[in-house]
């Protein structure tokens, strides 16, 4: 591992979001507060450390930034304000764009103008690929006076469309994933994992995936709770939209208490719940975590907060049958939401869905490892 | 001998040892209870009669300080105390009496360390020998 | 033994010796003894009641001798002496015994420290009965002053001493003078020139009509006492004999030299410097490396030759505010490089220097910390492929991680060390050095400026490491001191000096063989020794010399000293009184 001091990391980090690099003295306050440190992975202060010299190494092969949640208590306490919070949240988005391969995620964090013109172009394709080949909508209403939404275009052919972003999503993101893996497995101080263990802690992977069970810890239920309202909003409609397209998208109006309309008002009502609370707070500054909003904080918001919002307003103008309005609605709703997704799946802050389970599995298995390593060697002594 | 308590009479230079004693009780360090110091202004200044007047009243050993040879507050006169020095060893022995009871050792004012350490050997040094038994003897012929 | 009527004083010094110490059983148990006409214990002797105590039972008991069993002589001797003078008594009719710094402060058993404290109460009462009269000599003060360095503090002195009309001979060994403060650049902590302060003195000091400056030249002896020192100086074989009342000695510091040390590769690696060779180079305005190109990487590493217990244990005290000095004067001229301050701990202690290492971690300068104790920094010369000259290998302790420092110009704040020819000036002087070669103050806080020689002061570097401020404070604080001497007129000499009993002298003139200071010459018409009391310092080499016990060495003599051994390992009596109260 390549241990020599670097004077450039801190400086390339500033475009990912670093205040200022020196003021943390290394007191340690905000490692002995943490509420999610632990022996085996402690800090802040350490990754905060690992910046300052610029051993790049050591950050990759490490997973700490991931275990903070960003409770801000370090950051209420530090005595030099050297917003340790702050720092591994920059250290977050720069192990995201290097664990990806393309390139692209670096360029998204530290350019405004990739940022933005990758998102108005992959808006502008979407603009003009319904300009072109799906310039209207049938304008005859349904016999419940709703609009006849899939006249735009064949459902199929959405749902194709959708499986492919995805899989081109999914790909990417899960290639970054395994180069994360790679650099932490086979990084400095990497141990040896017995295969068995993989499986034996995978358990954990699908917990923390599903609850986020550490945000509790962190800071209270309150955050925990908007965090999951946001999730489950957010994931009951993806899934909702990849797997029962069908089901979900129809012209038929069903009952208020329909389980496909029911799904849909509580995946939004999260999703805005979620969506408005961390809006307040950033622009409050309530909390240590909302004090300083990169671009690609902002930006994630708001495309999400757009997609939310067109799509209300989809479903609003089918039911109360306005059919222009509804296409070009529709329309806007799929431009914010495919850049969205391209963007922010495997490039930029919705990485985090697959880092953060896989940060706290890869811990736990290093862990399980050593425990298992310590006890082989004590029974091979005492043999 | 197990329990057997020396008493050693020191005399101490004013300016080195007296001074690297009182730097040990500053410091607080612990040392053995067994020394009772005299000052003197100089080493020079210990005379022979000294050292047998001591063993008389019933010292089980005689301890001297001065100043590190060359660093004599009035030049030399550490020097002539370790002429005579060798002189009452030999008289010592002559009488004797085991020339371990006697030692002479050079403290600076800085070495509280030191002389904590020389009064445990000291202390030590004497135990061994077991009690001094000129007093005894002399009160026991006059 | 003599008939007096003696009060003894035990102190408490609050729970100092009443902690180990039974100050209350040993008060009563002297209280019974012969000669002992009052015997009290209390809380503090040394202040203003405890000293009425004894004035007032002088006055009221007629006490013609005074015991006090409390601390060290050497610090309250003199404030006990004090209030026998004030009641009347003369001063050396009194003695102490030391029952803190040489029992409580030393032992840990409650019985053997209270025997032990008995035992020296009872060697000083025996003692004291047998102690004489003695008056004091006053001796008229030389004016003059001998400054001995001609740095910062040994200037400052001087022309303080001048511009209050007194006369002062500035000895420099030197060519020039300034010290170590005219090889530095800036000064810590607000960066400014040293030399705007340091010219303006060196002129000053030059052409002020009461100072004369010998340069390139030393001091080799000094003879004489408090008010009248002499002295030989000269060069070039033109010899000057000088006269003064008082000394300073103001020799300052000599600077480590880091060669030994294989790790930091000093004299092995062209571009490895100490710090006064960075001062040179910081003066002429030209900092570059060896191949004269600009450093792209610069490494300072702190505690080169300091706290080390195989060189120097000590903390050379100036050298981290400097480092923040250079890491600020090496931003500056250079922007773009990278600043490394490898520390084992960051003493920025004096006014404003904690501000100066605020300041200075906001200008990008990177701070490496590592333990003096578990490993030092070592510096290799870099592959040709690096880009840097020198690699520096740390075991860096706030990441816990071993790394590499690259380094085109390695700094090493070196020790500071006392002058190669301390020693020398030590025993012209008459003063004493502490292990690391520097002097000794009398008290560090009682007295910080003088030396157990009377007359003689110390100040500045030569006295322990510090920085410009604390050595000119010593410097003016020495000069006070000097110039209420002066102010006086005349200093009054001890007199516990030898004094020769002419009708037993038998002029065998063996006292006279080896008197250290020639205080005693011969008379030939008497044909009996007799004693300068003005040259004698009193060591009593001669009392022990004598074979007939003609020379005495008053205040230690044979009488005094024979009944302090006796009064210590034996009882002592009863009086009669007590005995028929004890037998009733």
């Amino acid at each position: 591992m390549n241990n020599r001091i670097d004077t450039t990391l801190k400086a390339d980090l500033k475009k990912f979001g670093l205040q200022s690099w020196n003021d943390c003295f290394h007191c340690g306050n905000c490692t002995a507060l943490c509420p999610l440190t632990e022996d085996a992975n402690l800090f802040p202060r350490n990754s905060i450390r690992t910046m300052q010299m610029g051993l790049k190494d050591k950050l990759m092969s490490g997973v700490d930034p991931w275990l903070c949640y960003y409770c801000g208590e370090c950051s209420d306490t530090c005595p030099r304000d050297a917003n340790p919070g702050e720092v591994m949240m920059t250290l977050r988005r720069y192990l995201t764009s290097l664990y990806d391969w393309t390139g692209l995620s670096k360029k998204f964090y530290t350019s405004k103008v990739w940022e933005l013109g990758a998102i108005l172009l992959l808006g502008g394709m979407v603009v003009l690929a319904f300009a072109l080949f799906f310039p209207t909508i049938n304008p005859e209403l349904t016999a419940d006076g709703g609009v006849r939404i899939n006249s735009i275009m064949p459902l199929q052919w959405i749902e194709w469309a959708d499986w492919t972003m995805g899989i081109i999503v999914a790909g990417l993101l899960i290639s970054n994933l395994m180069r994360m893996y790679y650099k932490i497995a086979f990084g400095a101080g990497a141990v040896r994992i017995p295969l068995a263990l993989y499986f034996k802690e995978a358990w954990q992977l699908a917990f923390h995936f599903s609850t986020q069970w550490k945000f509790s810890k962190c800071d209270g239920k309150r955050y925990w709770l908007w965090h999951w309202l946001l999730m489950s909003g957010y994931t009951i409609m993806f899934i909702l939209i990849m797997v029962f397209l069908p089901w979900f998208q129809t012209e038929e109006i069903f009952e208020v208490w329909h389980p496909q309309r029911l799904l849909g008002y509580y995946a939004t009502f999260g999703l805005l719940f979620g969506l408005t609370a961390v809006i307040i707070g950033r622009i409050r500054k309530s909390n240590a975590k909302f004090k300083f909003s990169h671009v690609s904080d902002w930006l994630f918001i708001v495309m999400l907060f757009l997609t939310v919002l067109t799509g209300i307003l989809v479903h609003f103008f089918r039911i109360y049958g306005m059919p222009m309005a509804t296409y070009y609605l529709y329309v806007a709703h799929l431009a914010v939401l495919v850049p969205m997704i391209m963007i922010e799946v495997p490039f930029s802050k919705w990485s985090h869905l697959a880092y953060r389970p896989f940060a706290i599995y890869f811990a736990n298995l290093r862990k399980a490892a050593m425990k298992y390593h310590e006890k082989t060697e004590i029974s091979l002594a005492t043999t | 001998m197990a329990n057997f308590e020396p008493k050693i009479v020191a005399f101490l230079c004013n300016w080195c040892s007296y001074t690297g004693a009182d730097l040990a009780g500053t410091s607080r360090m612990k040392y053995a209870h067994n020394i009772r110091i005299i000052r003197v202004m100089c080493s020079g200044r210990v005379d022979p009669t000294f050292v047998l007047k001591s063993l008389r009243e019933g010292a089980d050993g005689v301890l001297i300080c001065g100043c590190h040879p060359g660093d004599c507050h009035y030049h030399e006169g550490n020097y002539k105390c370790l002429r005579r020095y060798e002189f009452i060893k030999q008289y010592l022995t002559e009488m004797g009496i085991d020339k371990k009871r006697i030692r002479l050792d050079w403290i600076s004012a800085s070495e509280g360390k030191q002389f904590a350490e020389l009064a445990d050997a000291m202390t030590e040094q004497v135990a061994e020998l077991g009690p001094c038994r000129v007093r005894s003897i002399m009160e026991n012929v006059t | 033994m003599k008939d007096s009527r003696i009060g003894v004083y035990i102190c408490w010094c609050g729970t100092n010796i009443a902690k180990m110490v039974d100050v209350e059983k040993i008060a009563e148990d002297i209280g019974r003894l012969e000669n002992v006409v009052i015997a009290r214990n209390y809380k503090y002797m040394c202040s203003d009641p405890g000293q009425d105590l004894i004035i007032k039972d002088i006055k009221e008991h007629e006490l013609d001798r005074v015991v006090v069993a409390a601390c060290s002589p050497r610090i309250h001797e003199l404030t006990f002496r004090k209030a026998l003078e004030n009641a009347g008594l003369n001063q050396y009719l009194f003695e102490m015994a030391n029952i803190r710094e040489h029992v409580s402060w030393v032992h840990t058993d409650r019985e053997e420290a209270t025997k032990k404290a008995a035992d020296l109460v009872r060697a000083a009462l025996k003692r004291v009965s047998y102690h004489e009269p003695l008056d004091k000599l006053s001796v008229a003060i030389n004016p003059a002053t001998l400054i001995v360095g001609g740095g910062v503090a040994g200037m400052s002195a001087a022309f303080r001493l001048a511009e209050a009309g007194k006369k002062v001979y500035l000895v420099e060994k030197e060519a020039d003078l300034g010290g170590q403060a005219a090889r530095l650049d800036l000064s810590f902590p607000y960066l400014n020139t040293v030399s705007s302060f340091l010219q303006p003195l060196i002129r000053k000091v030059k052409e002020h009509k009461n100072i004369k400056v010998f340069t390139g030249q030393s001091i080799s002896e000094i003879t004489g006492y408090v008010g009248n020192f002499k002295t030989t100086t000269g060069i070039n074989g033109k010899l000057e004999d000088l006269e003064f009342g008082h000394i300073i000695v103001a020799t300052g510091l000599s600077n480590y030299d880091p060669s030994p040390f294989k790790n930091y590769g000093y004299g092995r690696l062209p571009d490895v410097i100490t710090s006064i060779e960075f001062e040179k180079m910081l003066r002429s305005g030209n900092i570059k490396c060896s191949d004269g190109k600009p450093p792209r990487h610069i490494a300072i590493i702190h505690c080169v030759g300091s706290r080390n217990e195989n060189i120097h244990e000590y903390c050379s005290r100036t050298c981290c505010a400097t480092a923040l000095k250079y890491a600020n004067q090496l931003r500056a001229t250079f922007p773009g490089a990278g600043i490394y301050d490898l520390y084992a701990d960051m003493r920025a202690f004096s006014k404003a220097c904690e501000e100066l290492y605020t300041k200075t971690s906001t200008k990008d300068v990177m701070f490496l910390m590592f333990d003096p104790e578990r490993s030092l920094p070592e510096v290799k010369q870099a592959d040709w492929k690096d880009e840097c000259n020198m690699l520096i290998d740390m075991h860096e302790i706030l990441s816990g991680e071993n790394v590499e420092v690259p380094a085109d110009m390695v700094i090493l704040m070196t020790a500071v060390e006392a002058q190669k020819d301390a020693k020398d000036i030590a025993h012209a002087a008459g003063i004493s050095m502490c292990g690391n070669h520097f002097y000794i103050e009398k008290h560090p806080k009682l007295d910080p400026v003088a030396t157990t020689t009377d007359g003689v002061f110390i100040v500045g570097t030569c006295q322990g490491p510090k920085d410009i401020p604390e050595s000119i404070t010593q410097a003016w604080a020495a000069a006070a001191r000097v110039l209420a001497g002066i102010s006086r007129g005349t200093v009054t000499v001890e007199v516990t000096t030898a004094v020769v009993n002419e009708e037993i002298c038998c002029g065998c003139q063996t006292c006279i063989s080896v008197c250290p200071y020639t205080a005693i010459s011969f008379n030939e018409e008497k044909n009996v020794s007799e004693v300068n009391e003005v040259l004698c310092k009193g060591c009593g080499t001669c009392g022990s010399t004598c074979p007939t016990g003609a020379i005495r060495s008053r205040h230690f003599t044979d009488m005094q000293i024979l009944s302090q051994i006796e009064g210590m390992l034996n009882e002592g009596k009863v009086k009669e009184t007590h005995k028929i109260l004890e037998e009733a």
